[in-house]
């Protein structure tokens, strides 16, 4: 654990976070989104109603934009398990390239081959096709997610390995490793996630033409999707994945969930602090008010269990950065209970049909949907602080596994151009969907283009090409 | 079992080079075939839809390296790190132009994207280039199987080598010819028109100038790497590989001059396939040559990962393969035959 700046472990985390984080930004909408397009696609071709092929085209589109974005962000992130983490390559290769490999043959082929007839496609391939399409996108993203699932859950907790005589690991066991309980539980954790963070920007978009009085029927649609799959995936989330994961990090990292909470001193009835900042050089929380019993209960499944403290291990396994990792395990919980409540709220008045007339919720729906967002990521800051000072958890220290011939020169050089280069991936990206939604479903973005420039000039100006 | 997959990982790169070639090559021509907005729509459209399934086989290359030769992974990405990463951002950059560029019809916003597309397009082949000649030459690898390249050192062949000399330069010139003729020849097959016409031109004096090209790289690599000529007549795949390039030129240049353009194309990827294979062939089994002293080359037989993952891979490769295959048939049908601006777009227009 060395603080400074100068640390070149430092500069390789915090690019390898923050080109993570970013790139997490787009998958997680595109997972959540591609079964709203399969299922629209699926009522367009039984229904035979337009509308419903309307939502597919005008969806598509933006998951499009999402895609593209989380396909160039996403190959810097292979490539950095070499560029800046030679050692960890070096260390657990052998059996993370399991599913590195396995992730671009049986997902990202999948996902790649159909995205461009999801998206490009319609004219070309006709009705039941594009369907096929929209199922394959959708299965193969959730199945990437899966692989990589798979090699995160190695990381928090190593199975299926053996160690080869030069001491790196190799793999042993592809079933155990493949079915890790940790990869089951975090899928099921993540993917519903991923859900909750699609639904939430299906239902704000269908709450802003709601709340504008344009596209009715559109909006509806959106509602009343986005509130059903919002409350069902905000509850998975919840129970039992988000449940499981915490009496698996009790289990297997007792030191994480002790940081987690803040908790220093063990004990029984330990509780869950619902304020409180955690002050690590004294080694307490202070103003803490807590909720009783919850944490053993949360943990261990009864109020009377005894839940570990940061006392009872040596300081050098803590988790380095104890204040953010409490803080974004609170914020995402508070979160994830906010979401639960809004989206029963949304669905309860959906169903009495007052949805669209209730402005005060259209309201909320609309702003809420970044909120996801921050969720899937402190769930993700979680994880990989609560994991430190691992990168195989128990077996293989972080500050080991960085890239030795790396200069700080370097790191920093490449951190700066992400930082520029995914700035202005963002604007761009902000304005291309903000450019579509304000365009809304059934319009024609570019035909309203020419027809405004017809309009100017008043004739057209093909000649002045040829 | 260490050769077959030595076999397969080069594969994997190789058919993402003559895939994604394509893309690189219509791109850097871009601005010389296609002269209005609406022509330019028709390159962009001919490799639109598929970019990414072509892109996603460097990403498979990438995992299948890990897999099974992961120590090779981690001494060429560190090694080579200011080049990948300058990869990484022109492939991000490529990306964008291609699917940005559609979404509004403004002679502005897509003059632009032009810009990015073209840029980038050749820049990547340059990159790419340059990296194969590294490969060719060897990095300065020290006993630990490390090393680290600033862009550029003195220029020189041995020692302490830079990314950039003599040798990779030529490498890289060359390989901007050779992918600007493979993506000529490519837009020929997909486009109609002034542009095919273009196209057709063009991929006659790009195909003329890589052969001085060829033979000049052949000479400097002899000098280069002095050994490998006499290791590649022992191997019965350089034969065989460079007989298939020959073919391929033939059939080549038959298809340039009968105006088949399936044939042509076709053989435009082979000969580059064949090509690539002569020099992995040649090379084997140091994936890794070391400038400094030639006992820390890194062989593949030193540095794949256990017997047990070399198994396990055989079993479920195959599988991913032949479903990569089958989206392959498909994707050839579906998108069989020319582009149209009008049907082959986002919808956005």
């Amino acid at each position: 654990m060395n603080p400074g700046l100068s640390d070149p472990a430092f500069w390789s985390r915090f690019q390898f976070g923050f080109t993570l984080v970013y790139h997490y930004l787009f998958p997680q909408l595109t997972m959540g989104l591609a079964w709203f397009l399969v299922y629209w696609k699926w009522r367009a071709l039984k229904t035979g109603d337009e509308k419903y092929n309307e939502a597919v085209r005008f969806w598509a589109k933006i998951f499009g934009i999402n895609f593209a974005v989380g396909v160039v962000t996403g190959i810097p992130m292979e490539f950095q398990f070499g560029t800046n983490w030679a050692g960890f390559t070096r260390y657990a290769g052998g059996v993370i390239g399991q599913t590195l490999a396995m992730e671009g043959m049986f997902a990202f082929f999948l996902e790649s081959a159909f995205v461009g007839a999801l998206i490009w496609g319609e004219k070309r391939l006709g009705q039941r096709y594009h369907f096929l399409a929209a199922v394959g996108v959708a299965l193969g993203s959730w199945l990437s997610g899966f692989f990589i699932l798979v090699t995160n859950a190695f990381m928090q907790h190593p199975v299926g390995y053996r160690v080869e005589s030069d001491g790196s690991l190799g793999i042993d066991n592809l079933r155990a490793y493949l079915l890790n309980p940790w990869a089951l539980i975090q899928f099921a954790h993540n993917q519903s996630a991923a859900l909750v963070t699609g639904s939430f920007v299906v239902a704000a978009v269908g709450a802003f033409y709601s709340l504008r009085g344009i596209h009715r029927t559109e909006a509806a649609l959106y509602l009343r999707a986005g509130t059903l799959i919002g409350l069902l995936a905000s509850l998975l989330v919840a129970f039992p994945s988000g449940d499981q994961q915490a009496k698996m990090i009790a289990r297997h990292q007792p030191v994480t969930l002790a940081a987690m909470e803040g908790k220093f001193v063990g004990g029984t009835n330990a509780g869950v602090a619902a304020i409180g900042q955690p002050n690590v050089a004294a080694r307490r929380l202070d103003n803490p008010i807590e909720i009783p019993g919850a944490l053993s209960f949360l943990a261990n499944g009864t109020f009377h269990s005894y839940v570990h403290g940061l006392n009872e291990y040596p300081a050098d396994t803590w988790p380095d950065n104890i204040e953010l990792l409490y803080y974004s395990f609170h914020v995402m919980i508070t979160l994830g209970s906010i979401f639960i409540l809004l989206m029963a709220y949304a669905k309860f008045q959906d169903w009495r049909g007052r949805l669209q007339s209730t402005t005060w919720l259209l309201w909320i729906l609309m702003l809420a949907f970044p909120f996801p967002y921050i969720a899937n990521t402190l769930g993700w800051v979680t994880a990989e602080l609560g994991r430190q000072p691992w990168l195989a958890y128990g077996l293989f220290r972080t500050r080991e596994g960085y890239s030795k011939v790396l200069s700080n020169g370097d790191t920093i050089f490449t951190l700066i151009g992400f930082t520029g280069l995914y700035f202005v991936l963002g604007v761009l990206f902000l304005y291309l969907v903000g450019r579509q939604i304000s365009l809304g479903p059934g319009e024609d973005a570019i035909a309203l283009d020419v027809e405004k420039d017809q309009e100017l000039i008043g004739t057209s100006d093909q000649e002045q090409f040829v | 079992m260490i050769a077959t997959w030595y076999a397969v990982v080069s594969f994997m790169l190789i058919a993402y080079v003559i895939l994604d070639g394509r893309n690189f090559g219509a791109g850097i021509l871009h601005w010389f075939v296609a002269k209005t907005p609406d022509e330019r729509r028709q390159v962009i459209a001919a490799m639109g839809p598929l970019w990414s399934w072509h892109e996603v086989w460097l990403v498979g290359f990438g995992g299948s390296l890990v897999a099974v030769f992961p120590r090779l992974m981690a001494s060429a990405f560190s090694g080579y790190y200011l080049a990948l990463i300058l990869i990484l951002w022109c492939l991000i950059l490529r990306g964008i132009s291609l699917e940005v560029g559609g979404h509004i019809d403004d002679r502005m916003w897509q003059g632009l994207w032009d810009f990015v597309f073209v840029f980038s397009n050749f820049l990547l082949a340059v990159l790419f280039g340059a990296a194969a000649g590294n490969v060719a030459r060897g990095v300065p690898l020290d006993a630990e199987g490390n090393f680290s390249m600033p862009f550029f050192t003195n220029f020189g062949v041995r020692g302490h080598v830079g990314l950039l000399d003599w040798y990779t330069v030529s490498v890289a010139v060359f390989t901007v010819s050779l992918l600007a003729a493979h993506g000529a020849t490519y837009l020929v097959l997909k486009t109609e028109g002034p542009v095919q016409e273009r196209s057709a031109r063009c991929a006659r004096y790009l195909w003329s100038a890589v052969v001085p090209l060829f033979v000049l790289i052949s000479i400097e690599s002899l000098y280069v790497r002095p050994g490998v000529p006499a290791q590649a007549l022992h191997n019965p795949v350089c034969g065989i590989a460079a007989l298939a390039t020959l073919v391929s030129a033939v059939m080549l240049i038959s298809g340039l001059a009968s105006r088949r353009e399936m044939r042509a194309f076709l053989a435009s990827n082979f000969l580059i396939a064949g090509l690539l294979t002569t020099g992995g062939a040649a090379i084997f089994p140091i994936m890794l040559h070391s400038t400094l002293a030639p006992e820390n080359s890194l062989s593949a037989y030193a540095i794949a990962a256990n017997h047990t993952a070399l198994v396990l891979a055989s079993v479920w490769w195959p599988v991913g393969f032949a479903l990569a295959i089958a989206y392959f048939i498909f994707i050839s049908r579906r998108y069989a035959g020319k582009v149209s601006v009008k049907r082959d777009t986002q919808g956005f227009y």
